[in-house]
């Protein structure tokens, strides 16, 4: 099994450092850079599901293992954003973001108990990724502290409600994925995972 | 866990956006539909680079307008205002009759001057929508209101206790916004803001307190503290409506539609943090024991930042 998510993290990572070219939606909110950076991902389908489902995957694995997410993720938008903004790191391509999607999807289908290292691992890869994505985004005159503050406080406040939210709802820290809330969240999983598949189709195709 | 947060009221330049941009343009008739304009007030971007439509039967090019006999009636349409303006005033002064005022922002772009039978429903629906966007902005871009409402939340939590505070302070703030607005009472701009920021070093002092064990004055009174400084900062709020010009009788419509927009703003706020206080307790995740202060002394040395900065101003020195 440690072999099996150790490959598909190494898969995640080789996704992420193979991407080349992303899809421009540059957007300007009235209430300035900082909003603009907070509510960018807001206007973007990848981000709101691949934020979703790594926020689920986590609150649904437990507070212990989940809470490492809350300064994880964060950074790794700045960390994405600084790349790209700083030193041309290019953001993903729509094929792996909706690979990412099916990815996730799958993990929560299956349930794993994944460690807190690997699902940091994956959550800050993402991070990255969707930072760079945000960040290939902004206009030439935006305040690019302010557009970094926004994205992150976004991530934090969006990642940190949503394993609050999932933990909730799940319940028990570490009860059975077979009881009913536990299906619910695994079949949560299965409309990522499809959303994901059908994304990945519609990328290749088009 | 708030750190995050509060990471990104730090920015020193967060700081300058509470104090609104505005550009003035005032029209003044000196013939029937005829008017001379002029910026009062340059906006941040540059009057020249403003893009001022005017209705269709006006001919403009300032400093001169001739709308004719049909006279100044009809949109007024500015639409890159940009991120960085509030707002932009634009002043009539009518050869007869009272002034009147009208408030474009990038929110709103479009204004529709008001015909002699006005105020209609249409005025006033704009007016409702013009006003409580406005106020929303205010609040949302005031860091310094919203990191005092943050303060204020830290020391009472929530439940009841919460509710009453922040109540108070929207009825401090709403009093003192009101009396200012109309005009009975004063306040200088600058040494207020400069009370506005030490306000926040206040509160930031008071979680110190609360944290070592001793009761201070807002966790003991929080809705007399929360009161008495909603009245300062609603004087803050008042500066944001200075100079508008709104006509009389308009203005009690106005403020009360910019009130509603602040508490929408507020209320969105506090929910977003009371959530995120829930969330982290839900997670477990809070900061190590060493680490229990740090918000206090960052709110407090943000906000002694701020305080100095404006006392040089209130100071006058460069």
């Amino acid at each position: 099994m440690k072999f099996r998510l150790a490959s598909v993290a190494v898969a995640a990572l080789a996704l992420v450092a193979s991407a080349t070219t992303a899809q421009a939606h540059i957007i300007a909110s009235r209430l300035g850079d900082f909003y603009t950076g907070a509510l960018h991902p807001l206007t973007d389908l990848q981000d709101l599901i691949l934020w979703t489902a790594i926020g689920v995957l986590a609150g649904s694995l437990g507070a212990a293992r989940g809470r490492w997410l809350v300064p994880v993720f964060p950074l790794g938008l700045l960390t994405g954003l600084v790349l790209a903004d700083g030193l041309g790191f290019v953001s993903t391509r729509p094929a792996i973001d909706a690979a990412m999607i099916l990815v996730l999807g799958l993990l929560l289908v299956a349930a794993l108990r994944i460690p807190a290292s690997l699902l940091c691992a994956i959550a800050f890869g993402l991070a990255v990724m969707r930072g760079a994505a945000n960040a290939s985004d902004l206009a030439p005159e935006a305040n690019r502290l302010l557009f970094a503050a926004g994205l992150a406080c976004a991530g934090y406040a969006a990642i940190t409600l949503t394993m609050a939210v999932t933990l909730a709802f799940r319940r028990a820290d570490a009860g059975p994925s077979t009881s009913w809330r536990g299906i619910a969240i695994r079949a949560f999983g299965g409309w990522i995972a499809a959303i994901g598949l059908m994304m990945v189709g519609f990328a290749l195709a088009s | 866990m708030a750190m995050l947060v509060l990471a990104a009221l730090i920015l020193p330049r967060a700081a300058r956006a509470h104090e609104a941009t505005l550009g003035v343009l005032e029209f003044r008739e000196v013939r029937p539909g005829a008017f001379i304009g002029r910026w009062t007030m340059e906006p941040s971007i540059g009057a020249a680079r403003v893009d001022l439509r005017v209705p269709p039967h006006c001919f403009l090019r300032l400093p001169e307008m001739n709308c004719g006999d049909k006279g100044l009636v009809g949109s007024i349409t500015i639409t890159n205002l940009g991120a960085d303006m509030s707002a932009v005033l634009i002043k009539i002064i009518p050869i007869s009759g009272e002034p009147r005022s009208y408030t474009i922002s990038t929110a709103n772009p479009v204004v529709s001057l008001l015909g002699a039978g006005a105020p209609t429903l249409e005025t006033w629906v704009e007016l409702a929508r013009t006003y409580v966007n406005y106020g929303i902005d205010h609040i949302l871009l005031g860091i310094d209101h919203l990191l005092f409402v943050l303060g204020l939340i830290w020391i009472v939590g929530s439940g009841w206790r919460l509710v009453k505070t922040i109540t108070a302070f929207t009825i401090g703030h709403s009093v003192s916004l009101a009396a200012a607005a109309f005009g009975l009472i004063g306040v200088a701009e600058r040494p207020l803001n400069a009370c506005i920021a030490l306000s926040i070093v206040f509160v930031a002092v008071e979680i110190i307190k609360q944290q070592r064990g001793e009761a201070g004055l807002t966790a003991r009174y929080p809705w007399a503290v929360a009161f008495s400084f909603g009245l300062v900062h609603g004087i803050g709020f008042a500066s944001a409506l200075a100079g508008l010009g709104l006509e009389r009788r308009l203005l009690p419509a106005a403020l009360l539609f910019f009130n509603v927009g602040v508490e929408i703003g507020q209320l969105c706020f506090v929910l977003l943090v009371l959530a995120l206080f829930w969330a982290h307790r839900r997670l477990g995740a809070v900061l190590p024991r060493w680490g229990d202060a740090l918000p206090a002394y960052a709110i407090g040395s943000v906000s002694m930042f701020w305080f100095l900065g404006r006392l040089l101003r209130v100071l006058a020195i460069p």
